[in-house]
Formats: structure tokens, C-alpha cells, sequence
């Protein structure tokens, strides 16, 4: 038999590559009688019980299968256990006289055991809104915060903090193992005036960043802000989009409710950053300390997915739903995934669309999963993953999906929801926005989330009477749906 | 094409949330467990006391415990996890239980969205009722509300009327 390395024989039988004799020979046997021509119903593709069957000739001959592991390893493609990738999907079975259906995928990436010590150092910069806006209790809450990320850095990572108004200075030049006593004090000394201009201060910090830049750092801007900044959106944008092209993220953090959150957004995706909402100055500790812990705990960066559909099968569309909710876009087959921490999985959701297909099993996609392991000297290391499914000739009977589906799903439709309320008020739509907002309140009061669900109802009121939104209201609902926790036993229903 | 219960939206098949609002499509109307008539349930409590004492292990050998729907043949094996949550699943109101009796049934049978856990110490597996509405019964005995009773192969436990076979593997 001869060895066909773009195929990988270990998915086909369903197993590891670190799976033992016995376990190849019980994978063979359990998908043999699967697929053997003569137990299968008419019409069945044979193909799969050859594919099953080179597999295991391969697999099952010690010298042919080094050989076979010694050539995937020399194209990439080897698999020795950096991080576990689980697929499941919404259902095994499909009805194969539906003209359309929807298959629901999750996806699970996560640092194998041995893998998680193994952070990459941190290139920080901290850019700070120092205009007179920010005076007071907004500014001190921020220096305190400052202070804190000071103390928990380790003695390898390196900070830089820069103070933006009308112009942007460098309060702290770019610093290896940070002195303590030295740098508390000069942010202490940070005094609040003038106008917001954000893409100064992001100008400048990125310069910090780049001294010491490389593919062995996370270097990051946390840009703490509380303003709107006037005539330079697009060039902040185009300076995010420049900073993801060269790996360096953006986090941008909007404290109360006059920011622009549409720019804050638009900057965190085209960076691979996120942006969060902090509703009262009294938050900005704990959400920039939980953000600089993310961020230190960063194993993997440049993670892309690559979703190779065959025809009639589609990606509708793309969710990260852990670490934070995100929509994620998909161009040309591929999505940026940005980073893998060593704590937290990394988990998608995808939503696809599946077209009419013959009674039996077929390949639906296959998946590529490629990522940068720089702390371990890797780049470019690829998994593959095929997703099967059988399609029954006739409806199926109905199995709940597996709960974790459900779970990651009934966030996503919730911020779908609310994203497209604010979609159809920007279309002009009052009376479509007024009807989405009242279905998602309804939804949050299901779920307990009083709270969320008055601030729903509240501007579900304001449009249907022909009045903006409140600023506050939009940001509490846009960030209060993305950062959402449907606890799976939490308040009493019978 | 399915038709979402509430809103009337028509979506494709497989689709599990309606996109217009938000409720769980294979389940959707509503979801509350109705009282049971007391003559369909067993009437003796169990007398909390004479469950026997959990020995405290002091190497804990994971035993995997399984049930079996008696009615409908369906096997589960619970996750092996310190505490399995056993009830109705309700995805708008967030509750999603480890082991999900919707498909046994359990609306129609009084199953509560929050009906029993079923914790581990050491090697043993103990069973409390949360409050069900329909109670919890171990060999025919309602069990008090959040007192844990001791399971044992071969126990029959049931909930509201779904009645389940406990199978503990032994090793060996």
C-alpha cells in the first residue's frame, strides 16, 4: 500500500497519533463493520470502507507507519499533542431529503497539560486618556489600576506607558523588568487637561511597542479612554489594522458612556484585540488587571482556521464564544483566530449550511488548524480534522445536541439579537429596532438578567417614541450580551 | 421548514435558536412542570435517618455510573463529575442539566427543569432531591427535599413517574 501523506490516517480511524497497536486495531475493527459494503444499506459510498481499510494497512505495520509519520512531520502536519482540538457537532445524523439544513459546529482548542507552562513574555504599553474629561475619580481609579499591573508583571516582561490629550507624551519609556520605585511615582504624577485625540496617543505607544517587538513577546496596547476623538477615526483604524498585521494588538477600553464604541470595536478586530465597556470607574482595576492576566498567559499567537468546504456546504457564520464573545469573519476560507492562552480554551461556534445530499456518509468540510508556537521554537504547525456525517434517508429521531452547543449557542443568539436591533435602527428601521430590543428584553428577563433586561426595555421605549437611544444604554446592552454568563444551574424553575 | 412556536418565524431544518426571538426551537412553547396527581405517586417517605453513613474514602476509585430510562431502553452514563445535575432541559431560561430527560418523556411525566443531583464522595454515590415538584423516589420512597440518600446498583430511582435503573459498574 502506498502512503498518500496529505491524507491523515489517524482522523480517518479516529484516533491520536500517540495511539497504540490495540487501539489502531479496535479503531479498524469498529469502523470496518461500519462500513463494510455488505452491512450497509443500498446505495452507501464504498469509498469510506477503502479509505478505513488503507488507513489501517498503513497504521498497522510499525515500519510503514514511522515512515508515513516521519513524512507528515517534514511537511508540518505532525500532531505531537501542543494542544488538543475537539470538534462537535449538533447532530450525527441528517435527513437527507431536506433541500437545506443547518449544522451547527463547536470547536475546543486547548494547551495539552505539558504545554501550559509555557507563557511568552510580555511587551506592554499602556496609553492613558489624560483629558480633562478623565479628571478625578476617573484618572485616579486608572493610576491605581496602573499601579497594580506594575506589581504583577514578572521580571521578564516590559512596560511602557504613554499619556495622550491634545498631544501624547511619553510618561514611561519602554522598560525590561520594571523598577518599581521608579515608575509608581511618575504615574502618580500624571495631571488631567485638554481635548481627547486618540490616534496621537496610539502613535506613540505603538513606537514603544516596537522597540522591543518580536515574535517571542506578546507585545499589546491597552488604550484606557473616556472620549470621543474627533476627524482622526479613520487613521486610528488604519493604525490598528497595521499594528494586527505586525502582531501587535489592541485592547481598547472605554470608561463611561461617551466614548465611541464603533471605533473602539472597529480597532480591537482589526487588530485581534478586544474592547470592553466599563460602565463605572470603580471597574477599571478589575477588567485591565483580568486583561493584563489574559494577556501574559499567551502560549500560541497567529492561530488561523482554515474551513475547506465540499460543494453544497457552507459557513454561514463564525463565533468565538471563550475567552470573550466575538464575531469573527471569514475570508477566503480562512479565519483569524489571534491568540491561544495557556488557561482559558479557546471555543468557536460555527453555524453552517448544509445542501441536499445523497443517503450515507460524507465528508462535509475538512478544517486546518495552524498556529506559531515561537516559546517552543514552532511555527507553522498544522492539524487537520475532517468532519463526517451521516445523512439517513429518513428523518432521523430527534437527540437533544450536546449541551455544551446549546450553551455556547443561546449567547450567540442573544447577541445576535441585539446586534440586529442596532443594525436595523442605523437602517432607519424604528419600528424592526423597537421589536428586537422588546424579544431580547424578554430573553434576559428568562434568564434573570433584570437588570440588562430594564436597560432592553428601556431603549425598546426611547425609538418606538422617535428618540435616540441612550449611549449608556447601547453600551450596557452591546457589552452586557458579549460578556454574558448562562450559568448551567443557577436560579429555581420547576 | 420549521415553524418557531412563539413568533411564528420560519427557519431551516437543524436550526436550534430562532434568530427573531431567541427561544430553543425543538422544545420552544412552554416549558413548566405541572403537578402530578398525588394517587400516580408512590405515597411513603423515606425515613431520612436510615440511610446508611458515607465512609469517608480515603482514596477516591471512580466508579462510572450509569441509568437506564426503563421505559423508552435509553442508557446514559453520567459524567464523571463530582456533582451530575439531573433534570428537563430549558436553553431560554439557562439551564442545561447533565443528564437532559426531555426525550424520556419528562414534561408529560412531571420531570422538574431542576429535579435531583446525584453528588460522589469517595466511591459513593449519594442522591438529592432539589425541590422537585413531583418529588423523588428511591425504591418506591420519596426522598426529603435536599437530604442525600446513598445510591446502590440496582436502586430504582424515579422522578416524578420516569422511573431509572441505577447500574455502578464494579471493577474486577
Amino acid at each position: 500500500m502506498k502512503i498518500d501523506v496529505a491524507k491523515d490516517y489517524y482522523a480517518i480511524l479516529g484516533i491520536s497519533q500517540s495511539a497504540t497497536d490495540e487501539e489502531v486495531k479496535h479503531a479498524y475493527r469498529a469502523l470496518a463493520r461500519r462500513y463494510h459494503p455488505d452491512s450497509r444499506s443500498e446505495g452507501a459510498p464504498t469509498t469510506l470502507f477503502h479509505e478505513v481499510q488503507a488507513a489501517y494497512s498503513i497504521l498497522n505495520d510499525p515500519s510503514s507507519r514511522r515512515a508515513y509519520d516521519r513524512q507528515r512531520a517534514d511537511m508540518g502536519l505532525s500532531e505531537d499533542a501542543l494542544f488538543s482540538w475537539e470538534i462537535l457537532s449538533s447532530r450525527d445524523q441528517l435527513c437527507a431529503r431536506h433541500e437545506e439544513q443547518v449544522l451547527y459546529l463547536l470547536m475546543n482548542v486547548q494547551p495539552s497539560v505539558d504545554a501550559q507552562s509555557k507563557r511568552l513574555p510580555l511587551n506592554l504599553c499602556l496609553v492613558i486618556d489624560c483629558s480633562t474629561s478623565m479628571q478625578g475619580v476617573r484618572l485616579e481609579h486608572v493610576k491605581r489600576a496602573a499601579h497594580q499591573i506594575i506589581d504583577e508583571l514578572y521580571d521578564d516582561d516590559a512596560l511602557s506607558v504613554v499619556v495622550f490629550s491634545d498631544r501624547a507624551r511619553v510618561v514611561l519609556p519602554s522598560q525590561l523588568g520594571i523598577n518599581r520605585v521608579q515608575a509608581k511615582p511618575k504615574i502618580s504624577a500624571i495631571q488631567a487637561s485638554g481635548g481627547t485625540e486618540i490616534l496621537q496617543g496610539v502613535q506613540v505607544g505603538l513606537e514603544e511597542l516596537e522597540k522591543r517587538h518580536s515574535d517571542q513577546l506578546t507585545s499589546h496596547l491597552i488604550l484606557l479612554t473616556d472620549g470621543q476623538t474627533y476627524g482622526d477615526d479613520e487613521e486610528c483604524i488604519a493604525e490598528a489594522r497595521r499594528a494586527g498585521a505586525r502582531r501587535i494588538g489592541i485592547t481598547a477600553m472605554g470608561i463611561g458612556d461617551d466614548w465611541n464604541d464603533v471605533l473602539l470595536d472597529e480597532m480591537a478586530t482589526q487588530s485581534g484585540g478586544v474592547s470592553s465597556y466599563i460602565a463605572s470607574p470603580g471597574q477599571v482595576r478589575t477588567l485591565l488587571q483580568q486583561r493584563v492576566r489574559g494577556l501574559g498567559s499567551v502560549f500560541a499567537q497567529g492561530l488561523t482556521l482554515k474551513l475547506s468546504c465540499v460543494e453544497d456546504v457552507w459557513v454561514e457564520s463564525v463565533f468565538r464564544t471563550s475567552p470573550y464573545l466575538e464575531r469573527l469573519a471569514l475570508t477566503d476560507e480562512v479565519v483569524a483566530l489571534g491568540a491561544l492562552q495557556t488557561d482559558v480554551p479557546l471555543t468557536l461556534v460555527l453555524e453552517m449550511g448544509v445542501g441536499q445530499k445523497q443517503a450515507g456518509e460524507h465528508r462535509l468540510l475538512q478544517c486546518e488548524l495552524a498556529s506559531d508556537i515561537p516559546a517552543l521554537g514552532r511555527r507553522g504547525d498544522k492539524l487537520r480534522r475532517d468532519v463526517l456525517c451521516v445523512f439517513s434517508p429518513t428523518e432521523p429521531p430527534p437527540q437533544p445536541a450536546p449541551t455544551s452547543i446549546l450553551r455556547a449557542l443561546s449567547k450567540v443568539a442573544l447577541y445576535r439579537m441585539q446586534e440586529r436591533a442596532w443594525d436595523a435602527l442605523g437602517g432607519g428601521d424604528a419600528k424592526t429596532a423597537t421589536h428586537q430590543l422588546e424579544m431580547v428584553a424578554t430573553r434576559l428577563f428568562d434568564l434573570g438578567e433584570v437588570q440588562l433586561a430594564r436597560a432592553a426595555m428601556l431603549e425598546a421605549g426611547r425609538i418606538s417614541k422617535g428618540v435616540t437611544p441612550t449611549p449608556k444604554g447601547r453600551k450596557e446592552l452591546k457589552y452586557g450580551t458579549r460578556s454574558l454568563i448562562i450559568a448551567s444551574w443557577s436560579k429555581s424553575y420547576d | 421548514m420549521i415553524e418557531c412556536p412563539s413568533c411564528g418565524r420560519k427557519h431551516r431544518p437543524g436550526t436550534l435558536f430562532c434568530s427573531e426571538c431567541g427561544v430553543y426551537l425543538p422544545t420552544g412553547g412552554p416549558l413548566r412542570t405541572e403537578p402530578l396527581p398525588e394517587k400516580e405517586l408512590p405515597i411513603s417517605r423515606a425515613n431520612p435517618w436510615a440511610s446508611e453513613p458515607v465512609e469517608e474514602a480515603e482514596e477516591i476509585t471512580l466508579v462510572p455510573l450509569s441509568v437506564e430510562v426503563i421505559s423508552t431502553g435509553r442508557q446514559i452514563q453520567l459524567p464523571p463529575t463530582p456533582e451530575v445535575h439531573v433534570g428537563r432541559l430549558d436553553a431560554a431560561h439557562g439551564i442545561f442539566p447533565d443528564l437532559d430527560l426531555t426525550v424520556d418523556g419528562g414534561l408529560e411525566s412531571g420531570v422538574s427543569r431542576h429535579h435531583c443531583k446525584i453528588h460522589q464522595r469517595g466511591s459513593t454515590y449519594l442522591v438529592e432531591d432539589v425541590g422537585s415538584a413531583n418529588g423523588t423516589f428511591l425504591g418506591g420512597q420519596r426522598l426529603t427535599p435536599y437530604l442525600p440518600h446513598v445510591l446502590k446498583n440496582g436502586d430504582e430511582l424515579q422522578l416524578g413517574r420516569v422511573k431509572l435503573q441505577v447500574i455502578i459498574e464494579q471493577e474486577e
